[in-house]
């Protein structure tokens, strides 16, 4: 009898213990938590003809047609991209290809080119989830269709809130043969299903 | 090429020295452009454009440092160097004879103080005798899908210029070593007229949205001959906002509750099945 009671004590003791145990991980879980993904595979760099620096300013140059990031294991062939309705950046139809603004001037060319892939899909990484680990210094390349290799060199990094973005910095004219690389970045809003800031990456070609 | 520099050039260009870089400094607006934001860079480049002037050696020395950051050699009329990205701040501009030693004294100097952003072409304008080293500020900004043109007169053979972009007058009366300001047109393929006393040039050029232009008017073999530099460009139609560039997939997200809570209910299964024991009355034995 006694043995019994004891028994189902136990028991219910048990069960308020695992049933509050349950409530405390609940309540310790409720913060946002980054997903980890695999490091990035540092690829080697592209071989080709690297061509020049333009020192000829009206020199034409040959329309891009993919881009390596050694660094971040960046490889992609790139599509072309226009402008939407609204007359916003169109971006690549698929997370996996980056692609170039065809308004703005191809890579290696005198001006500010600029190429725009996704950070993610919505299951998982896409082609530019890791651009704001580039570091100043770290080399870009773009090949044309020539075969020929652009090479950039990233001077800086940026974070952007879309509602300040800064058009004038990002396409505006330059002087020398400068990349923008463009991703989404800072907190993803799940109402309207955007992120709301962007990542440009700043880059002056270098031979 | 050797150029002998005789005493009385030498005087006037003394002269040149000491008044130019007083009145550049004074002239030049420190005027920095959107560009800031890629660099603290600032950008020069440099010209030869006197028409009876032989070639010369160009420094470009950070002020204050007698080491040449930059050394051009032999450059002849008509030459433009590409822009030289350079740490903002001070910067003399020297022109020597083709040759001659970096020691000796140059023959003409200027200053210029780059400002982050800032574009800048420093150039030898007007005949040699009267030679001068001018600093011109480079435009970077356009308005929206619009061209900016500016002209340089650089003909030794045409006394005063006249300029129309597609029929319509642009730049009228530029005198030798002139350079108008920067001229908003159209972009596309249009027609460019050059007109001298005695000379014109007609040519068809094509000059995309988004883009500034220096267009020099040279001495050629054959008459007059455009130069069309390209100082700067951009997207002609600049994409409005920001970019779409995500799915979300990668965000950082509060994890699922389900399995807490299965733990939850699992516990309070075993506390109702203990509290059931508790309650039950014990067997009556027989």
């Amino acid at each position: 009898m006694q043995f019994r009671k004891q028994a189902a004590f136990v028991v219910v003791a048990a069960g308020l213990v695992v049933a509050g145990a349950g409530g405390a991980g609940l309540a310790l879980t409720r913060h946002p938590v980054a997903p980890h993904y695999p490091a990035a595979t540092v690829l080697p760099a592209p071989t080709g003809p690297i061509e020049a620096v333009p020192q000829r300013q009206s020199v034409k140059v040959s329309l891009p047609v993919s881009l390596t990031i050694p660094s971040i294991g960046v490889q992609t062939s790139l599509v072309h991209l226009g402008l939407t309705a609204t007359g916003a950046l169109q971006v690549p139809p698929t997370t996996a290809v980056a692609g170039w603004y065809t308004g703005s001037p191809p890579p290696g060319a005198v001006g500010s080119a600029v190429i725009a892939g996704h950070i993610d899909s919505v299951a998982g990484p896409g082609v530019f989830y890791r651009l704001s680990s580039l570091h100043a210094g770290d080399r870009v390349y773009v090949r044309r269709a020539d075969g020929s290799l652009a090479v950039f060199r990233v001077t800086v990094i940026h974070s952007y809130l879309k509602t300040a973005f800064p058009t004038a910095d990002v396409y505006g004219p330059v002087p020398d043969a400068e990349l923008r690389l463009i991703t989404c970045g800072g907190t993803f809003d799940y109402a309207t299903g955007h992120y709301v800031s962007n990542t440009v990456v700043y880059a002056v070609e270098t031979s | 090429m050797r150029v002998k520099i005789k005493l009385k050039h030498f005087v006037r260009w003394a002269a040149l020295l000491i008044a130019l870089p007083a009145l550049l400094l004074a002239v030049v607006p420190r005027a920095a452009s959107a560009a800031t934001a890629s660099s603290g860079n600032g950008w020069v480049r440099l010209a030869h454009l006197s028409p009876n002037t032989p070639a010369v050696d160009v420094y470009l020395y950070s002020f204050g440092d007698s080491t040449a950051e930059l050394v051009l050699h032999h450059v002849a009329y008509g030459t433009v160097s590409s822009y030289q990205a350079l740490a903002a701040g001070d910067y003399t501009v020297a022109m020597r004879a083709a040759g001659a030693a970096a020691t000796t004294k140059p023959a003409l100097s200027a200053t210029v103080d780059v400002a982050a952003g800032g574009a800048y072409t420093i150039a030898g304008l007007g005949p040699e005798s009267g030679l001068r080293l001018q600093v011109l500020q480079d435009k970077l900004t356009t308005p929206p899908g619009q061209v900016l043109v500016r002209i340089v007169q650089a003909s030794l053979q045409q006394s005063k210029v006249s300029v129309t972009w597609n029929g319509q007058p642009t730049v009228s009366g530029l005198k030798l070593g002139g350079v108008s300001s920067y001229e908003t047109v159209s972009p596309g393929t249009a027609s460019l007229d050059v007109t001298g006393e005695s000379e014109s040039s007609n040519s068809t050029i094509t000059l995309a949205a988004g883009t500034v232009h220096t267009l020099v008017v040279l001495d050629g073999s054959k008459g007059l001959v455009i130069d069309n530099l390209l100082d700067a460009a951009g997207s002609g139609t600049p994409p409005v906002g920001g970019a779409a560039t995500g799915f979300g997939g990668t965000a950082p997200r509060v994890p699922s509750a389900l399995p807490w809570l299965c733990v939850i209910g699992v516990g309070a299964l075993i506390a109702a099945a203990g509290g059931i024991g508790l309650r039950r009355r014990p067997r009556p034995t027989a």
